[in-house]
This record gives C-alpha cells, structure tokens and sequence, in this order.
C-alpha cells in the first residue's frame, strides 16, 4: 500500500515498468512506458510524475525513471 | 399456405437441428419438417395443435400424460405424438373418435383428483388444465370424489415469490425437467410411486430449505396453479405486457414484463430472447420489488452541506442549483476541477449522454465508469492483443465447446442463466476446468465430462496461464496453422521465446500457485487437444494488481491453441452489470470517446467536435481514483455521479468517504439515498428500467431494447436529467426520444454504424459491430481477422508474472478475496429492498475448517477481520470450499465494510482495484468495528434528514 498521492504516482509508474520488464533493455522498456503515460495518464498525473522526477526521489526505478525523464523532456521541448 | 414460426407458441417439443428434411402427412396436409421432429412439433409448425400436458418445447419429450395420443396409418395403438418422431411418408390422424373419447377418459381422471375451484383459482383464464379439459370436451367426471384423493395436500408457502399447491398437481413432471433440463440444479424430483408419487424439493423439504435456487423455471412450465406466483395470487392475471431487458447481470436476459395497468404483476423470460432463450434466475424473474419500496426518492434534493437535512425542490430549482455550484466552482478553480462517473446500470443513451456532458459542457475529459473497478482490464487487454475491446462469442457459441475453461468466474451465482446454458454443454459431454481458489458450484454439477479444478492461490492467475501455455508450446499443442495465418509473426515469435523458459514449466511454478505440477499439464493438454474450447473469465482475473497481464495471458491461450474465430470457442469476459459492455462502447472511460477512440486521435476527435459543436480536450481526463485522490489535494471540487455508489463498492472505503466529504458539489442521480449519496449536495431522483426507454449492451455484444413499462416515479427518465442539467449549464442538448440518441450514437461511433431503433425492432437485438462491413451484425468476432494493425493480425502479448505486493505474512497471515452470490447483486441497493434478503441478509466470512480450528472459530462467530487498510467485523461461516489460508466474502451490505479492509494496490495498466487480494488476520471479538459504529450512526442520521425533507415538503403541501 501506498500512503500519499506522489508516492503512489512513483509506485504506478514502476509498475508499468515491473510488468513490461520482458521488453528488453531499460531503454526498451522506457518506450513502453512512456507510451502507457502518455495514452492513459491525466495531465495533472504527468504533472505529479515531473515534479516526482524533480524532487530527486530515489524510489524510482531504472526504466521507470527513463520514461519520466523522456516525458519531462517533451514537455520542456 | 406460408407458416411463420411464432415464439410465443408452445410446439410442444424441442427444434431438431438436422438439416435434413422429412415429408409426411397430418391429418391430410403435407407437412415436410426436419428430421427428428415430433409428430406433435410438426403438427404445431402447422396449426394442427394437438392437445397436451405434460410437454413443452423447452423441455425433451416425457410421454406421460398420453392427451397427446395419435394414430398413424400402419401403426399399432395410439402412440404419444411427443415422443414419437417423424417418418417420411408418414399420414398421421390428430382428431376422430376413438382419440376424442381416450383424451376425455384421460382427463376425467385427472380431474377426478383435482379441486373444482377454477373461479377462485389463481390460474382461472391461465390455466393448461383448464384449457386441456376444454379441448378435449370434458363434460363429466363419473367416478366422483369421495374415494382417496390429494385434495387436501398442503401447500409449501416457505418460498418468498411463489406456492407449492400440491393439492392442484398433477404429476406431469414438467417442473422437475425444468429443473434439470432448463436450470440444471436437480433440486426437484418425483417422490414415491404410483398414487402416492409427488413432487418434492430436495430429500422432501420446503422449497426454501432445499438447493432449489427460485430460478421460477417449475413455476413458468407449471401447467396448472401448483407453482404460482405469490403476486398473481394477489394481484390475479396480467391483461397486457412489454418485451423488455433485465437490468441485473452481464447477460442482459429478455423478459416479458406482465402487467395491470402500470403496475407489474409477473416478469417473464421471453422465448425469443436471444441471450436466455426463456429461462431467468431469481433476481430477474423475482426481485422487481425495489421498483416500488417505499424508499424510492421521489423528488429533487438539495442541501449546502453533508450535516444539513435535505430540503425538497422543484426540477428546475435542483437543476438550476447544481449548475450554479458547478460553474462557480469551474470559475474558481478551472476547467479540470470538475468531473463525473457514468452508470453501467443506466442506458447506452443515459451513459452516451453523461459523457457528452462532462466532456462537452464540463470542458474536460473526466469521466469515469465503474468498468474501473471491474472489467477495465479486460478493455485494456483484449484490445492490445485482438484489437477490440469485448468478448468474441455469443452466449450459445458455449454449446459447441468441448472444453471448457473457467478463470476466476462463478456463472451459477454472477451469470446464472449462462451457467444453466454452460451446465447443460456439460450434461453433452463437455469438460471442464476450473481455476479458482474456490470449488465453485459448477464442478458438482452433474456432466458426462470430466472436470479439473485447479485451485491456485489468490494473485497468481497469470504464472497459471503462463504455465499451461508453456504445456502447449514445449508439447507441440500449438496449431501452426492458424497462428502462421492469422497472428502477427513479430510478436508471436517474441512470446514464444518468452513462455518456452523453463521458469514458466509447471512444475517450476507449483510452488508459486500450490497447483500440482501433473494437473496444471493434464489440463493443459485436455484444452490443448479438444476440437473446440472456449475460456469464459470474470473479475477473479481482472481485479488484481496484474489483471490486464492476465487478460492477455487468456488471449494469448486461445491464439496459440487456434481457438478463435468460430462457433465454441473463443475469449469471453463474463461482465459483472446489465450495461458494463455498454458503459464502456460508450466512452466513459477518461482516454477515449465512444467507440474506443482515443482522445488524441486528431480525426476521430474532429468528428465529435462538428456534431457536438465544441473542441475536445486531447489529453486523457482523471480516472475514478484519480478524482479521489484530486479532490484530497483539494484541485477536483465536484463531480456528478450518476447510478454508481461509489462509497460503497470502490475500495479503500475510508479513503473514499474522506474524498467525497472534501467535495464542494456532490451531485448524485440515484434510485436510493445510496451510500454516496449520503455525501450528496444535491439527490436527483433516478429512474428504474421499468421506468425507461433505451438500449442494454450485454456480455455478449447484443445490443437489446429497454422499454418503458411505468412511468417514472418523479416524472423524469435519467437521460431527460441529464439534458435539463446540460442546458442549465448554457451546452444545448435537445432530444425528444432516446433513439435520437442512438442515431448520433451511431454517427459517431463506427461500430454501431448501422443501429438504430427500426433495426432493433426489426431484429429484436443486434451484436456489434453492426455496420456497413457487418450489416445484421456480429454474433462471432474475428472470424476473418482482426481489427488491429495494418494486416489484421492478432498480436501475441509478453506476460510477464509480478507478484503483487500485496502479501501474507505474519501480521496478515490470511488472503482475503471477495465476491458475488446469487440472490443478491452488486452493492445490493436493489436485491436488498426485495425478499431476495431471505437468501442473504448479511455478508459472512467463508474460512477453511483448518484456519477456525487454529483460532478457535465456530460458524456463527463474530469475526474482526483485519488488514493493511482498515478493520471490519463479520459473521463465520466454516466452510470446506475453501483452500487453508484464504478467506471470503461479499460486499453486498454496506453495513459489512468489506471494502473498508481492500486495498488502494491496482492494476498496473487501468487502476483496477486488486479486490481478490487483501492480506488480513482474523479473530474471534465481541462488538463491531469502529468503522460500523460510525457507519451506523451516519446511516440513521442521513435518513433523518432524508424524512425531514418528506415531512417539511409534506406541511407545506
């Protein structure tokens, strides 16, 4: 169980990634992930996700934080 | 002459299927019908209508009563023309004397033992004795009534919704074949022998003692008043009826809905239903009752806030009330702060409508639908692999399956009607496997094939696919054939390197499900090996933390194994409510519009921005939990709820109840004050479907009428609400009648391209997709291929096994898993307010005889059940059904606070809630919870306020 919203965005998004893990390499799986976010994500659950990544948690997962990170990306592109 | 088949009538026998064709003579006519035909069938076709007794075309032929006698030219005596079936060249006589007098010396026998109280009989004027006497020209019964007779036999009134009149039977048996043939429990039998025989439940105990489950099929093939409805001997027989659909479960059963006037006598299951076929269960055919409780909201309610009473208004004060909340809380906090959730228990149109709501007149793309919390996997799912997001069978596609899957599903209790059809494929010859944690009633049924139970732990479903596909793959079961021609290569080739590793072989993965290895490849085999097999699945596979993974896991089976695109096969979701399929056609769900079509789809969206008049939000809105979760941080101020309770069945109650309080705006559209309502600021009366006109979508694709048999009880049906509040918040929605609805409906959703109201009253029900490419529909989906990728081929899915997290250990050494049971349906709001409650009254927790032993539990003891989320009490009930270290339950009593102990853990694709799933401790204590105690007191508060509206409206009137 998780207890706040932020933690439970983190705990989703890793996840996404546990359950894709037979994509292949971190960066493999991160294209699955964050295609996942992108289709089914609200705006304001990739606004969570950024500021996630922002605050520099480390509960994130390799693949999981790739995504984010790729998303962060778009959004500031 | 041109004979139309009327089915409504009673042929007497069942349909033979042969296709070849017999000519013979009845009574002078030639009559060419298919062979194996009933001379009293092929008589019927024809309007030669022989009299009869004890036989129905819903039943085989019994050959008891002998009123059906023939002769035919050639032939000895005078055969039973039931029993008897067609011969080329046959001539066969239905009428002369000698038959006349043998049916009157019949009947005079029967009636010699039968009460003369026609006039005061319940079934006077519906009666087949009556009728039969009639016919036959009975005028004397010459052996009077003093000698021994059954006239005084007592009647069985122990049943809730129907009498046993044993003094008015007479022995035909038809209820107890209907109990065998048609329902397939076998609580029925013929007791004794000779005079002395007589129908009895069970080992002779009362109905409601026995394992009869008040299906109402022995009462409908009653031919005589013996098993009647309770509400025809009250009210006395229907003058008129409505064909309309059940609003109960995913199978979406067609019924006769019997009336006096507006008021409902009897709801029969209609023959020419394509989803039931004449046979219902207890809550379609019984439980109508809560249409008429005294608790129905009768009129719009408001207050400022949840500690106020409510205060009756007019419609227009309600609705103009609401949409000044909602706009003043947009123009606050914006456009995202509002939102809403779409019933499954509404209408196509109803659901259709809400959406069109939320994302046309709200500005924004949240809706959600209680397919969240139920089958939202299975959308997420199938679509990934076949490209369509809903089973691909019909219902009767099961009875050409030889083999039979079972995942996570409980059809006798959840899907009633399907599991009487499932059960009778089983009598054929089918086999069976079940994988459950629970032995589900469908492995006592009594079959000629043989059947596996598989009884995995809870959350390990798809390291059980994984396994049996491994089976089929490593043993060569894969069909080459239809895999090379219909899936894509790419993908299947990347499975199969993953399902081929040794870690996926059963006797790796006994461990993780507790299956033995032997059985998990014996089973496999058996699927693997049958001509036809079929997987049937419900929310034992979608609500855990991998549901979507599993649903996928499924699709994948039936690829490898060829068993897709025809008659017996196939992946079928088995939907929890009437309208779940629909729900979701609709576009409740946050990321796409009807149709399934995403929000980002550019083109699609362009579509819906001409005829709606509006641009369309790109961006997926918040899901159900997701509002929950906004609302907390205080960005999500208002939602309207429409026929869902939510704070009854989503889980993590307490997390619930405190979103909700945080609202500014709740607005709920309900038949009850539900327990969501009970947070409401404003209560818009809702409508039954008695009350309604529209459409039902059910398991099954099969798009079905709802027609409107009594007015609502506050004027309104739910779509009107609907619109009156679109157009007090300035989006103009003007429609006269809900096929209007369905024509924009199908304007813009490809699927239902060619549905309208004169298709479905031409046809009865459609299944989609119904459009230019399917013009009368699509009983059996991707016959050809399938609607995905650029070449139509199905995709194979990796499914990898994650456990969940949500684990036994010490603290919670026990795993819960909740569920359904027959009489009572869903949060109960309606199975509750009707004398279904003699069945269940209260949810009780299922434990193994090993568990108790340890902690000294006895059936009957009051139980705290614990867990990470919270603490409830229950009942025990030691049972052997159950596996050490599982326990159940229901979630029918929102005084139980079954969901109070679920978790907030998910599916890791849709937010499914992982209720099969929840780690807990139980023990023996002496007083409820601190959640029921607070529930109890809110609940009697909430109804005060709820009276002191009825009373202050009343003084004011």
């Amino acid at each position: 169980m998780f207890h706040t919203e932020e933690e439970s965005i983190v705990t989703m998004i890793n996840h996404i990634a546990q359950n894709n893990v037979s994509a292949g390499s971190d960066s493999d799986v991160a294209d699955i992930v964050e295609n996942h976010i992108i289709k089914f994500w609200s705006r304001r659950m990739k606004k969570i996700l950024a500021e996630q990544l922002a605050s520099g948690t480390e509960e994130f997962e390799p693949a999981a934080k790739l995504a984010a990170e790729r998303l962060s990306a778009k959004v500031s592109a | 002459m041109l004979q139309h088949f009327d089915p409504n009538k009673d042929y007497g026998t069942p349909a033979s299927l042969s296709e070849k064709m017999v000519t013979l003579e009845i009574d002078g006519v030639e009559i060419t019908v298919p062979e194996g035909t009933s001379v009293m069938r092929a008589a019927a076709l024809h309007d030669i209508n022989i009299p009869k007794l004890c036989a129905s075309d819903n039943l085989e032929a019994f050959g008891s009563c002998r009123i059906c006698a023939v002769q035919i030219e050639g032939r000895r005596g005078t055969p039973a023309s039931c029993t008897t079936p067609v011969d080329a060249g046959m001539k066969v006589t239905t009428q002369n004397d000698k038959l006349a007098k043998l049916r009157r010396n019949i009947m005079e026998l029967y009636i010699s033992d039968h009460p003369l109280d026609c006039l005061t009989c319940p079934a006077n004027g519906d009666c087949e004795l009556q009728d039969m006497a009639g016919a036959v020209g009975l005028r004397e019964v010459r052996y009077g009534f003093d000698g021994n007779n059954h006239l005084d036999a007592p009647k069985d009134q122990s049943n809730p919704y129907f009498t046993f009149d044993a003094s008015k039977c007479i022995v035909c048996s038809r209820c107890v074949r209907a109990c065998e043939e048609v329902q397939g429990t076998f609580a029925l039998t013929i007791d004794g022998r000779g005079f002395d025989s007589k129908v009895a439940a069970g080992q002779d105990e009362d109905f409601l003692d026995s394992e009869c489950v008040s299906c109402g099929a022995c009462v409908q093939a009653c031919p005589t008043a013996t098993l009647m409805e309770n509400s025809v001997i009250d009210m006395g027989t229907p003058e008129h009826s409505v064909t309309t659909t059940c609003a109960y479960c995913g199978v979406g059963c067609s019924f006769k809905a019997e009336m006096k006037g507006d008021q409902l006598v009897r709801m029969v299951p209609a023959k020419e239903g394509d989803a039931n076929h004449g046979h219902s269960c207890v809550k379609g055919r019984f439980a109508f009752g809560y249409a008429t409780h005294k608790d129905r909201i009768k009129a719009p309610m408001i207050r400022d806030s949840i500690d106020q009473p409510w205060k009756e208004v007019s419609w227009e004060e309600a609705i103009g009330f609401a949409a000044k909340r909602l706009k003043d809380i947009q123009a606050q906090y914006g456009r995202e702060s509002i939102g809403g959730i779409t019933s499954s228990r509404c209408t196509n149109e109803e659901t259709y409508l809400v959406q069109k709501l939320i994302r046309a007149a709200f500005g924004n793309n949240n809706t959600d639908t209680c397919a969240r919390v139920c089958h939202s996997p299975t959308g997420y799912g199938l679509k990934q692999t076949l490209g369509e997001s809903a089973g691909t069978q019909t219902f009767d596609s099961v009875m050409f399956s030889d083999c039979i899957l079972v995942i996570g599903a409980n059809p006798t209790d959840a899907h009633p009607v399907f599991g009487s059809l499932m059960r009778r494929r089983l009598r054929e010859g089918a086999s069976l496997i079940v994988a459950d944690p629970r032995e589900i009633d469908l492995l006592s049924t009594p079959h000629l094939g043989n059947s596996t139970h598989l009884p995995l732990r809870p959350g390990t479903n798809v390291a059980m696919i994984n396994a049996l596909a491994h089976v089929v793959i490593t043993e060569g079961y894969e069909d080459k054939e239809f895999i090379a021609a219909r899936c894509e290569q790419g993908a299947y080739a990347k499975w199969r390197e993953f399902i081929i590793e040794e870690r996926h072989a059963p006797e790796n993965v006994e461990e993780i499900t507790g299956v033995k290895a032997e059985k998990v490849r014996d089973a496999a085999r058996k699927f693997a090996t049958a001509k036809n097999a079929s997987i049937y699945y419900g929310l034992g596979v979608t609500e855990h933390s991998q549901g979507s993974t599993m649903v996928m896991g499924i699709a994948n089976l039936a690829l490898a194994t060829g068993n897709m695109g025809r008659e017996g096969v196939g992946v079928n979701p088995l939907r929890g409510q009437n309208n779940v399929q629909g729900s979701c056609d609709m576009g409740s769900f946050p990321h796409e519009l009807p149709g399934y079509q995403h929000v980002s789809d550019a083109v699609a969206r362009a579509r819906f921005e001409k005829v709606w008049g509006v641009t369309l939000d790109d961006e997926p809105g918040l899901r159900i939990p997701n509002m929950f979760d906004a609302a907390l941080s205080g960005e999500f101020r208002a939602m309207y709820v429409q026929g869902e309770d939510i704070a009854q069945s989503d889980p993590n109650t307490q997390h619930v109840e405190a979103a909700l309080s945080a609202l500014d705006c709740l607005i709920v559209q309900d038949i009850f004050l539900n327990e969501t309502a009970k947070f409401a600021h404003v209560l818009l009366p809702g409508s039954t479907f008695l009350e309604k006109n529209g459409t039902f979508t059910n398991a099954e694709r099969r798009i079905n009428r709802v027609r409107k048999v009594m007015p609502p009880v506050a004027g309104k049906e739910d779509w009107e609400v609907t619109v009156e509040l679109s157009n007090a918040l300035g989006y103009p929605m003007n429609y006269s009648h809900p096929s209007e609805i369905m024509d924009e409906i199908a304007q813009l959703t490809p699927s239902f391209a060619n549905v309208s109201y004169d298709m479905l009253e031409k046809h009865g029900s459609l299944q989609w997709p119904c459009n230019d490419e399917f013009p009368m529909g699509s009983p059996i989906m991707h016959t050809e291929s399938f609607p995905i990728g650029d070449e139509g081929k199905a995709l194979f899915a990796v499914t990898e096994f994650v456990p969940t997290t949500e684990r036994a250990n010490g603290r919670f050494p026990l795993l819960l898993t909740t569920g359904r049971i027959l009489s009572q349906y869903n949060v109960g709001a309606q199975t509750r307010r009707t004398d279904n409650q003699a069945w269940h009254d209260e949810d009780i927790l299922d434990i193994h005889p090993h568990d108790a032993e340890e902690r000294g539990i006895k059936t009957g003891d009051w139980l705290g059940i614990t867990s990470r989320a919270g603490q409830t009490v229950l009942r025990a009930r030691v049972a052997e059904r159950m596996q050490p270290g599982v326990v159940y339950t229901t979630f029918h009593h929102p005084g139980s606070g079954a969901n109070v102990i679920t978790t907030n853990n998910s599916d890791w694709a849709t937010n499914c809630p992982e209720y099969k799933v929840t780690a807990v401790q139980v023990e023996k204590v002496s007083q409820p919870s601190e959640w029921q105690k607070n529930f109890q007191d809110n609940h009697e508060r909430q109804y005060e306020f709820l009276r002191s509206a009825a009373s202050s409206a009343d003084a004011v009137k």
